[in-house]
């Protein structure tokens, strides 16, 4: 089976002419729009004139093309290394694939009114500012609802739009503690730790995909729109699992556990020759291969063949395993146990990933070139919707009920790079929005 | 009366088991979905746990697993509130009659079986066809429908460590870290469902349906994709660094008075800091020109972690989080499982939901992860014992005679008991 991105504006996707206004800044908000974006949605990212979204000053930054395009705030505002700088951020480059920036201030009154009419036409709003801010700017739900009453708008932030803690300030860090996942990692003699990457924030942009899909399909159903508050520690308290249950069930409570998963042996993490690797004992009626695979008969002890077991002897599990892993290398280990049925894993680094056998094979990486940032390969879509023809059986990316692709996927936008289009698909003259620029509504 | 439900006109045939596919039915069950939920007697899913655990295990009602454990265990009804559970064996003829039919009246169904495990029985995305034309087919193996992985098995646990996320996780001095859950099977369970009502959307516009081929590592891997795109532009693999940020400081857990209490706090402007070292260490701290710049502070952060730690080290992790945010600096609590359950901020959002189960009573579950103005959604029963909704499945939605029922009953077709010991 082959997949085939799409690099071409033609081309639609899964959810073509679903219009989403974006207003939306730093991560969990850009996540939800750009998985909006990748199924084919217009979405039209509102950013503020001059810094633009504030994550574009965050780092790592790519090099800048010595030749930009005329386009870019590289050639306009020569000098200017703070613009030139916010096209190239690797984290504003990936959050933001396949929409459109229109640099639009929200403070004066014609950027509010310009507003309203993509409102007018849109189906989706996306917004993450903090709870009050859009009501403050004149562009609450009410008076969005006023001018579109089917529109759906999805308001991310830390606590949530309502509760004590609405209010409350918080990064990944704090949020990540509040929502009880924080209390689960780490070793249980040490602090608390949260994830290396901020997947609270990426996780509630995630769910406020599917919410909005849920009402997008309600409103097309009944004509009537509604207001989603999304909350990113919510996020967290929803996919505890078994540490929250564990204690509504048996008032027992889930602790941290270090690498072993569950307190018990074979379900984590351990060092091996060239790096780590992931021993996971599953399925469970697979344990007695591990000693084949390690060359130990004394982990065949049908003491440690129950979950149970390795979890009360997990000391002497590992100390078992140990030697065997540290002389072998992960990937080795990782084909070792996947060849007898057992879910082994590794710790994949950057490299890693970028050379996996797999991802290569199924066409992964999609390859985008930007002006400003150069040539990079992207993560593709997280999931590939896959189009059948009609004639059972023949399957393809191919032409379909004028669909040609489920999913397109376009480098991230300039800042301010689709004023021009979008202003004038509202039908504002080359002069006028030559005058807003001037004016900085733009 | 009951608000609208977005997705009431939804049926999903759920042949998913353990985390990632059951947290994506579970999202849109609590929309108005009809999720059925479809398990083998022989092999049900394994979140239930063994048929015969041990005494003393904790996911069970005061930890005791009861006469029917798998009926009994918080893991497995965390994830199934309000779908419909039935029982059914596909290695029998007259089960995969039934299964047929169930499959002509479904807009989708949804698995996770390892790569390839229904078409050993006969059944692809192309046969199932056959039964529903438009069908939407979601398949989501650990490695994806093709590659030379696609036969592979991965748990949520191993896809956080294939997608890099493990690999950015750990104390600064240390090797990587698992996470304290497996954060692989909800990535891809919410990236699932957010497809699939993307899909039911479109044949609701065009009538066809569609084959949604989701690797889970490829889901994981997406959600950290920046630091891909990072790499390439710098070659520098990402630190780990505990809690501490590259940009900001102080920012970390400091402990608490009590047993195993922290506070986090993420000073992330030169303003937060003046008012956190006016608190901490008064004038003489704030007027320190070392710890003026966010530069400055990084570059002393060990200095500063231990002034905040001594500072915090007496006093109650939410008594600092209310004294802090008052001035506008991010602190939060480290909260535990019972701290959940009663924070005030949770009570007051009906974050958390009391559902009564049949054979475990009431308890407490995670509710709806988001709220709606008109269609709130909500938990609307407890999660299915084995095969509880077969009558009213079999009998009242397919129509099927009583007769007919029993005789799938005698020959262990359907039932409500276990007929194996083997869990994969």
């Amino acid at each position: 089976m082959t997949f085939s991105p799409v690099d071409n504006p033609a081309l639609s996707g899964l959810l073509a002419g679903v219009k989403v206004v974006d207003l939306t800044h730093y991560i969990s908000g850009p996540y939800c729009t750009k998985l909006l974006a990748t199924l084919g949605a217009e979405v039209v990212k509102i950013e503020r004139p001059g810094p633009g979204d504030p994550m574009r000053q965050v780092g790592p930054f790519a090099e800048p093309s010595k030749t930009p395009p005329k386009a870019s705030p590289a050639a306009q505002q020569p000098g200017d290394e703070a613009a030139i700088r916010g096209e190239t951020g690797a984290w504003f480059l990936y959050l933001n694939t396949s929409k459109k920036s229109l640099a639009l201030d929200l403070k004066c009154q014609q950027g509010r009114e310009i507003l309203l009419q993509l409102v007018k036409t849109a189906d989706i709003l996306v917004e993450n500012f903090a709870p009050g801010v859009m009501d403050r700017l004149g562009l609450g739900y009410t008076q969005l609802q006023a001018v579109n009453p089917a529109l759906v708008m999805a308001s991310i932030s830390n606590y949530g739009q309502t509760g004590p803690y609405r209010d409350w300030k918080a990064t990944e860090l704090n949020l990540y503690a509040a929502g009880g996942l924080m209390n689960i990692t780490g070793e249980p003699e040490r602090e608390p730790l949260k994830e290396g990457a901020p997947l609270a924030q990426l996780g509630a942009g995630q769910n406020a995909f599917v919410a909005a899909m849920c009402a997008l399909l309600y409103a097309e159903d009944s004509g009537q729109g509604q207001h989603i508050d999304i909350s990113i520690a919510e996020y967290a308290t929803n996919i505890l699992e078994n540490a929250l249950m564990q204690y509504s069930y048996s008032g027992v409570e889930y602790s941290r556990v270090g690498n072993r998963g569950y307190g018990r042996a074979a379900w984590g993490i351990y060092p091996c020759q060239d790096g780590y690797v992931g021993i996971i004992a599953g399925p469970d009626q697979r344990w007695p291969q591990v000693a084949g695979i390690m060359e130990r008969e004394e982990l065949a002890d049908p003491r440690f063949a129950s979950r149970q077991g390795r979890l009360i002897h997990a000391d002497e599990v590992d100390a078992l395993m140990l030697p065997w892993l540290l002389e072998h290398d992960k990937v080795d280990i990782f084909k070792a146990g996947q060849e007898d049925g057992l879910g082994f894993a590794y710790v994949a680094t950057m490299q890693d990933i970028l050379e996996m056998e797999q991802l290569q094979e199924r066409d992964y990486f999609v390859p985008l070139d930007h002006p400003v940032a150069g040539r990079f390969k992207y993560p593709g879509p997280p999931i590939s919707p896959h189009l059948f023809e009609d004639s059972l059986g023949k399957s393809g990316g191919g032409p379909g009920g004028g669909l040609n692709s489920a999913w397109v996927y376009r480098r991230a936008p300039l800042l301010g790079e689709h004023n021009g289009e979008v202003l004038g698909e509202l039908g504002y003259t080359r002069s006028e929005i030559d005058q807003m620029k001037a004016g900085w509504v733009l | 009366m009951a608000s609208p439900q977005p997705l009431k006109n939804f049926r999903i045939l759920d042949l998913s088991r353990i985390w990632a596919g059951p947290y994506c039915t579970k999202l849109m069950a609590d929309m108005g979905a009809e999720i059925i939920k479809m398990e083998s007697l022989r092999v049900y899913d394994s979140h239930r746990g063994p048929v015969s655990p041990a005494r003393g295990v904790v996911a069970y009602p005061d930890a005791e697993p009861g006469d029917e454990p798998w009926n009994r265990n918080g893991w497995f009804n965390c994830l199934h509130l309000s779908k419909y559970g039935i029982t059914l064996e596909l290695t029998e003829e007259s089960g995969r009659r039934v299964f047929e039919r169930l499959v002509s009246i479904s807009d989708a169904v949804i698995e996770n079986f390892r790569q390839g495990s229904l078409e050993r029985l006969g059944y692809t995305y192309e046969t199932l066809r056959q039964f529903r034309p438009d069908l939407i087919y979601v398949s989501m193996p650990a490695f994806g429908n093709s590659g030379p992985w696609q036969q592979y098995v991965a748990y949520g646990i191993g896809q956080e460590q294939l997608s890099g996320m493990a690999h950015m996780t750990g104390y600064a001095d240390d090797g990587p870290m698992k996470s304290g859950i497996n954060h692989g099977d909800p990535i891809t369970g919410s990236h699932a469902a957010g497809v699939l009502l993307a899909a039911l959307r479109y044949r609701r516009r065009t009538g066809r349906g569609m084959f949604i081929d989701v690797s889970q590592q490829e889901s994981a891997v997406s959600l950290i994709g920046a630091e891909t795109l990072a790499y390439q532009m710098t070659g520098q693999e990402p630190e780990r660094r505990g809690n501490r940020s590259p940009h900001h400081a102080p920012h970390n857990s400091y402990p608490c008075a009590g047993e195993d209490r922290w506070v986090t706090i993420a000073v992330t402007t030169d303003e937060q800091w003046q008012h956190l070292a006016g608190i901490i260490g008064g004038d003489a701290l704030a007027q320190d020109a070392r710890f003026s710049t966010s530069d400055g502070r990084l570059q002393h952060q060990d200095v500063l972690d231990e002034l905040v730690r001594q500072w915090t080290a007496s006093r109650e992790a939410y008594a600092i989080s209310h004294q802090l945010q008052q001035m506008g600096i991010p602190a939060s609590p480290v909260l535990r499982g019972p701290d959940l359950l009663e924070d005030p901020h949770y009570r007051e959002r009906g974050t958390f939901v009391e559902v009564t189960h049949p054979q475990v009573g009431p308890r407490w579950y995670p509710g709806v992860p988001w709220k709606m103005s008109v269609t709130p959604g909500q938990v609307h029963w407890a999660a299915p014992t084995l095969g509880q909704h077969n009558y009213q499945i079999y009998h009242e939605l397919l129509g099927m005679p009583g007769e007919e029922i029993a005789r799938l009953e005698e020959t262990g077709v359907i039932g409500t008991k276990p007929t194996g010991s083997r869990i994969i």
